[in-house]
């Protein structure tokens, strides 16, 4: 079944300064469950300050961000981080771990937060890192683990609160071509086996390749939106 | 508990810094709560002196003689307050004292010293005086006119026992009168002043000399079962005999009300400059722990972290790296002021200029459990303040911001 997760009207953000620059410039754009988005475009063309603003960590000039119908704009600071504990999960380019928890802890983090009882935290930890290959580090501090293997628990900690969709700004900026690889086909067979929704800003042809829609930006507005 | 959690890890993140700040945290409060302990232990013993040794609790006497010193300003009425005395269950021991100011002569040297007339027998119950003989004997072996002069005494006027001194005086009339006494024995007390002011002598003698009757007295001078009693029971005789003047040892030591009045501010005024000092080193190490931080907590904020959890996870590492110092550092001092209270800390050369001052020269450190509970609550209250820059620092930063610098 259909459903719209992500919905943008007229959305723009303009930074003040001696000439302003307009990040993102009335962008209309709708994302439904189930998709695999990438969000591309050369550098300063406002990719990162889209994501931003869809995961509610930035706030529009002007426009507004749904997601699964709730109104972003009307929200005070304490709900908007409270909503993005809930409804979203992010993967940032790098620093996505606590340093001085384990991967184990880390995945839970967001469950303890969300106040998730031990037996569900532990069964879904378990499954989640299994999924993204790292059973056996589970115990690992993030120091112990590679850029790739760092990046996919970023990936399970994204999913554990089982959010709407999972927002990532460059997951793979960091990453050798393998390790590329590697993290795509896990985010693509959770798509696919799992229905979790992707939006992924990447400068990466081949990441680029591996989308099944892709929206390019330029100067903050979308020039093109392709499905494949 | 999952934040308290991070908070104790990260406090090791750093763990030289972190040392750094423990390590000061320890020492500077092991250097104020000794000094606290210190001070203490120098002010009870003074107590203990000023009690034991000098006024007793509370003294009587006339309601001038303590200002004019002069010979027929003695205690009226003496029989009436030594019967009322004697008859209270309360009172440990009591003395009386003739009192007169004189030349003292010796063939190496004349001064001024206070002659003070004794019963030897009621004062070694009061003041333990036969306790504090250094050399020869406590009034006996000798007949007529003996004196008990101090250590000090007989080095200044070149004594030794048995030695002549002259004593001239003058009596009601006004007329000089000059006796001669001899050294029956050599005191030392702990305070140095008093010791090079005073000698001991009989005051059946002192009668005589100055031609007085046997009740001449100028001061009564009490031992009490207690020592709290000394405030009230002063009043208590206070009222009973309007006509004297009454004062507890408080009033009688010079400044000692004061000093007991100080010396409980004085722990919490060193503690307090000591935490002040100490504050700044915590919160510029928590503010660096904040800044190298940004990105992750920009993180941890753009996952969901409440502000008030990021504020909540300053606090605690905060607090937790100010309460791992104060422990140690408190009970290294603890065990450093149970030993050296029992065997005393010997100030030696600068000992000497304390016991001019009326202190003792060893010194026998002690604090009481509540002193060390409260200076725990200062440390906790001083770990609150410094934790609450850092702690606002981190909630006001801006999670967009931190992880564009990612
Ligand atoms: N805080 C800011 N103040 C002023 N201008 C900003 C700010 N943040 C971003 N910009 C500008 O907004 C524009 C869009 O930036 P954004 O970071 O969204 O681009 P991007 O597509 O993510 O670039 P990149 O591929 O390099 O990450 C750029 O011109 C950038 O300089
Ligand atoms: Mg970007």
């Amino acid at each position: 079944m259909k459903q719209l997760v992500i919905e943008t009207k007229q959305l723009s953000k303009t930074y003040e300064g001696v000439v302003p620059v307009h990040a993102v410039n009335e962008v209309d754009l709708e994302i439904e469950n189930n998709e695999f988005t990438a969000i591309v475009g050369p550098s300063g063309s406002g990719k990162t300050t889209l994501l931003n603003m869809i995961g509610g960590l930035d706030r529009p000039t002007s426009g507004g961000v749904k997601v699964n119908g709730h109104e972003l704009s009307g929200m005070n600071e304490n709900e908007l981080i409270d909503f993005r504990l809930k409804h979203i999960g992010f993967v940032f380019q790098s620093y996505n771990l606590i340093p001085v928890l384990t991967a184990k802890e880390n995945t839970e983090f967001i469950m303890l937060l969300q106040k998730i009882d031990k037996k569900i935290r532990d069964e879904r930890v378990e499954k989640l890192l299994h999924e993204v290959g790292l059973g056996e580090k589970m115990n690992s501090r993030p120091a112990q683990l590679s850029g790739g293997q760092q990046q996919r628990v970023a990936v399970a900690r994204a999913l554990a609160s089982k959010p709407d969709f999972v927002l990532a700004d460059e997951p793979t900026a960091n990453l050798d071509s393998h390790s590329t690889a590697n993290l795509l086909d896990i985010m693509a067979r959770l798509n696919q086996e799992e229905g979790i929704t992707f939006v992924f800003s990447t400068h990466d042809q081949r990441v680029i390749d591996r989308a099944r829609r892709v929206i390019t930006l330029v100067d903050g507005k979308i020039e093109s939106d392709e499905r494949r | 508990m999952v934040i308290l959690k991070i908070a104790w890890r990260n406090i090791w993140r750093n763990k030289v810094r972190s040392l750094v700040v423990i390590t000061a945290i320890a020492l500077g409060l092991w250097a104020g709560t000794f000094a606290s302990g210190f001070y203490e232990g120098m002010i009870d013993q003074k107590i203990e002196d000023v009690i034991n040794n000098e006024y007793a609790h509370f003294q009587v006497h006339d309601s001038l003689f303590r200002e004019e010193l002069l010979l027929m300003k003695n205690i009226k009425g003496h029989q009436a307050i030594v019967d009322a005395l004697a008859a209270d269950d309360s009172v440990k021991a009591f003395t009386s004292r003739t009192i007169i100011s004189g030349m003292f002569a010796s063939s190496r040297k004349t001064g001024a010293l206070r002659l003070l007339g004794i019963d030897p027998t009621s004062e070694a119950a009061v003041t333990g005086l036969d306790q504090r003989l250094i050399d020869g004997a406590y009034f006996e072996g000798i007949k007529r006119n003996p004196i008990l002069i101090s250590k000090k005494t007989a080095e200044t006027y070149g004594l030794d026992l048995r030695n002549k001194v002259v004593v001239t005086a003058q009596d009601a009339e006004g007329e000089i009168v000059a006796a001669s006494f001899r050294v029956v024995g050599i005191f030392s007390s702990n305070n140095g002043m008093f010791d090079g002011m005073n000698a001991y002598v009989l005051a059946t003698d002192v009668q005589r000399m100055l031609s007085l009757s046997d009740d001449h007295y100028h001061e009564i001078a009490v031992m009490l079962k207690e020592n709290g009693l000394a405030e009230s029971y002063a009043e208590k005789y206070a009222k009973r005999f309007p006509e004297q003047e009454v004062l507890p040892w408080l009033d009688l030591a010079m400044g000692m009300r004061y000093m007991v009045e100080a010396s409980g501010t004085f722990s919490f005024v060193i503690v307090a400059i000591i935490l002040f000092a100490l504050l700044f080193s915590i919160v510029n190490t928590m503010l660096m722990a904040v800044m190298e931080r940004t990105r992750e907590i920009g993180m941890l904020k753009a996952v969901g972290l409440s502000r008030g959890r990021v504020f909540a996870m300053i606090m605690i590492e905060t607090l937790l790296l100010s309460m791992v110092g104060a422990p140690i550092g408190m009970f290294a001092t603890y065990l450093m002021i149970q030993r050296t209270g029992e065997v005393g800390i010997d100030l030696g050369e600068i000992g000497e200029t304390y016991s001019d001052l009326g202190f003792s020269a060893v010194v026998y450190p002690s604090l009481d459990l509540q002193t060390y509970f409260s200076i725990g609550i200062m440390v906790l209250f001083m770990a609150l303040i410094a934790a609450l820059y850092p702690a606002l620092k981190a909630v006001r930063l801006n999670a967009s911001e931190a992880i564009r610098k990612i």
